[in-house]
């Protein structure tokens, strides 16, 4: 069977409004094979169908799965409010008092797609589903494109319909549509690779926006256990200070002693050099990476914080992700929090969205504090000559995971390798690795995202990349899971990611493969610390 | 919201399998979640593990580190893994009746 007659696919861009059960279907025999043991199609997991119940009672149609799951509209009236208020968001995403942060690369990725497709090979999401045309990133923004010229600016209409192409805007457009802004990881890859810089990743972007700020519709995870939990309990984690405060506790009498260097994490110290905001779930699944930075920042004689004020714990900002007001909100909490304890800077730590956020994004908002990213304090650190260190202690392949966040979007390139050629002696890179990875398929917080089969989603074709770039890196290594191998993801979200890859295909039994931050790696390197910090039986 | 039923148990879950209401939970309910993580008996390891889970989710409102959960039971976390085999969270968790972990954990 040829693989074009396993899968479904619209022919045209206009098949978005045409009602049918399903838009489009991926076969696992239109993905790419993925490199031995992992290559038997029938010995992998499954792609779980969606329930008739879930079919029934969401909007289903556009393909094998389901992120938001947009309750069905009960009437005909209800379909016209919902197309109604889109149109009014779509209006508001394309004036400068409602959009001031980003209408300009928005009207220009509207107006200046020339059409060549140069960026679509450059898409994991599209290569890994086999082509499927509604992951074309190009077709995504076709759509808003045309929905674009239609109603803003429609300017001589039968020109306009001819030079842009028409379109219909209904319920069935619209409900696939917003799952459709939930197919793509937001790595931005494609953006790179457009002659003229447009960018699909916004227009994916700002589809969600419109959708969470003038429709309340959102993605859960994202929305109400995310940006609203944080802002209520203090983290997106559902931790309040108290169980912070607990967590770290913890955290420190584990590492003094499995390291042998008496540990104390801070807590609200005014005018420290450094407030340290980690992603909070660094706390909960990987507190070794916490603990780390507590060890290496007083070993190297730096004074530093953390805040247990609300949101101060948390350096995640999932409205990057999807709303500029959270987005606000959040990074408006961050500046304060740092101005009150009158610290000389923020280190984000190892997690890629709160580094763009603090970073670039919220740059206008943390004016007079300096933000820098773990990655150049780790290598500061590292080569300031005051730590002394054995790499042989860090003897097994690693390989480095590039965030997307850290490299596409902030050109934090080098440090993290610098750190690793010294500490790990058998480093190898990915390819391709920097400004031009693969997103680990978790990205834009899909990695928290797992209702309906949405997992099989995010492992089988969005993660499916990284998941053969990661065994392609380890071909010259033995094989079997004898052989202990370290992928170094210094990204909160990259890591949940990888981790879900690695358990769904049964990567450390059959490969040995196991992941991890990059300050855990240095600190096992250091000659101070008890040989045998890392410890792959526990990772 | 689904719901999913097992013998004369109704339980409403959310869209990942995980109890909608924690308030609810009794060891029937365990036995019921325990089915869909395939955990067909529960020792008294498991309930070692599951007990552990309420006892600081009533305490803190939310799961405890998986590093804590191993020390505190005296497990691994392959042994959590062989008892649970979608791990802690989403594994011992659900059966604890636990809401899903959120936040990137």
């Amino acid at each position: 069977m040829s693989r074009s007659s396993l899968s479904k696919q619209p022919k045209k861009v206009t098949d978005i409004s045409v009602p049918s059960e399903q838009l489009a279907h991926v076969d696992p025999q239109d993905m790419f094979p993925l490199p031995p043991p992992y290559d038997k199609v029938k010995e992998q997991p499954g792609f779980k169908a969606l329930s008739a119940e879930t079919r029934k009672t969401v909007a289903a149609s556009l393909d094998d799965t389901v992120c938001v799951g947009l309750p069905q509209p009960k009437s005909k009236e209800e379909e016209e409010r919902l197309i109604t208020a889109f149109l009014s968001g779509l209006r508001k995403l394309f004036t400068r008092e409602n959009n001031w942060t980003f209408l300009e690369p928005l009207v220009l990725s509207m107006e200046h797609c020339a059409r060549c497709q140069t960026c679509v090979d450059d898409c994991p999401v599209y290569e890994a589903s086999g082509k499927n045309e509604i992951y074309r990133p190009t077709y995504r923004s076709e759509i808003l494109r045309r929905l674009y010229f239609k109603y803003i600016k429609p300017g001589n209409s039968l020109f306009n319909k001819f030079q842009n192409g028409d379109i219909e805007l209904n319920w069935t457009l619209l409900s696939r549509l917003l799952e459709l802004s939930y197919r793509c990881t937001l790595c931005r890859r494609c953006a790179q690779s457009c002659p003229i810089g447009v960018d699909n990743g916004l227009i994916t972007r700002e589809i969600r926006k419109l959708f969470s700020s003038e429709m309340g519709i959102t993605e859960k995870n994202l929305h109400e256990k995310g940006t609203i939990q944080q802002l209520r309990v203090g983290s997106s984690t559902g931790m309040n200070s108290l169980a912070v405060k607990d967590n770290v506790e913890f955290i420190d009498e584990d590492m003094t002693e499995r390291t042998g260097i008496p540990i104390e994490s801070k807590w609200d110290v005014e005018g420290a050099e450094v407030l340290l905001l980690h992603n909070a779930g660094e706390f909960i699944a990987w507190p070794d990476n916490p603990g780390c930075f507590a060890l290496l920042l007083d070993a190297a004689g730096i004074t530093w914080t953390m805040s247990s004020e609300i949101a101060g714990y948390d350096g995640v900002n999932y409205g990057l992700f999807y709303d500029d007001v959270q987005l606000a909100r959040i990074a408006a909490k961050h500046f304060e929090i740092a101005k009150k304890l009158k610290v000389k800077k923020i280190v984000m730590g190892e997690c890629g969205h709160e580094s763009k956020a603090l970073g670039v994004i919220s740059d206008r908002v943390f004016q007079g504090i300096p933000r820098e990213t773990a990655m150049s304090l780790i290598a500061d650190i590292v080569f300031s000559g005051k730590i002394k260190f054995d790499p042989s202690r860090n003897n097994f392949p690693v390989t480095l995971h590039d965030p997307c966040n850290l490299v596409r979007a902030m050109g934090v390139v080098e440090p993290q390798r610098r750190v690793l050629r010294y500490l790990a002696p058998k480093f190898r890179e990915m390819h391709p690795h920097g400004v031009r990875n693969y997103c680990c398929g978790g990205g834009s917080g899909f990695a928290i995202m797992s209702q309906y089969n949405f997992m099989d989603w995010r492992l089988q074709i969005s993660g499916r990349k990284k998941f053969k770039q990661i065994l392609d890196a380890f071909a010259d290594e033995d094989p079997s899971a004898e052989t202990k191998k370290y992928v170094c993801a210094p990204c909160s979200n990259c890591k949940g990611q990888i981790r879900d890859l690695f358990d769904y295909y049964g990567a450390k039994q059959k490969s040995g493969l196991h992941y991890g931050g990059l300050v855990e790696l240095v600190v096992n390197a250091m000659v101070d610390v008890k040989e045998g910090f890392l410890n792959f039986e526990e990772m | 919201m689904p719901n999913f039923e097992w013998n004369d148990l109704n339980i409403s879950v959310d869209e990942d399998g995980f109890m909608d209401q924690p308030e609810d939970w009794n060891e029937q309910i365990a036995l019921a979640l325990a089915s869909t993580e395939s955990v067909d008996v529960l020792t008294d390891n498991h309930w070692k593990v599951v007990n552990y889970l309420r006892e600081y989710y009533k305490e803190f409102g939310i799961a405890p580190m998986i590093r804590k959960l191993c020390k505190q039971t005296g497990f691994s976390l392959k042994e959590i893994y062989d008892m649970f085999p979608s791990g802690p969270a989403k594994g011992a968790c659900k059966v604890a009746g636990l809401p899903k972990p959120t936040g990137c954990v």
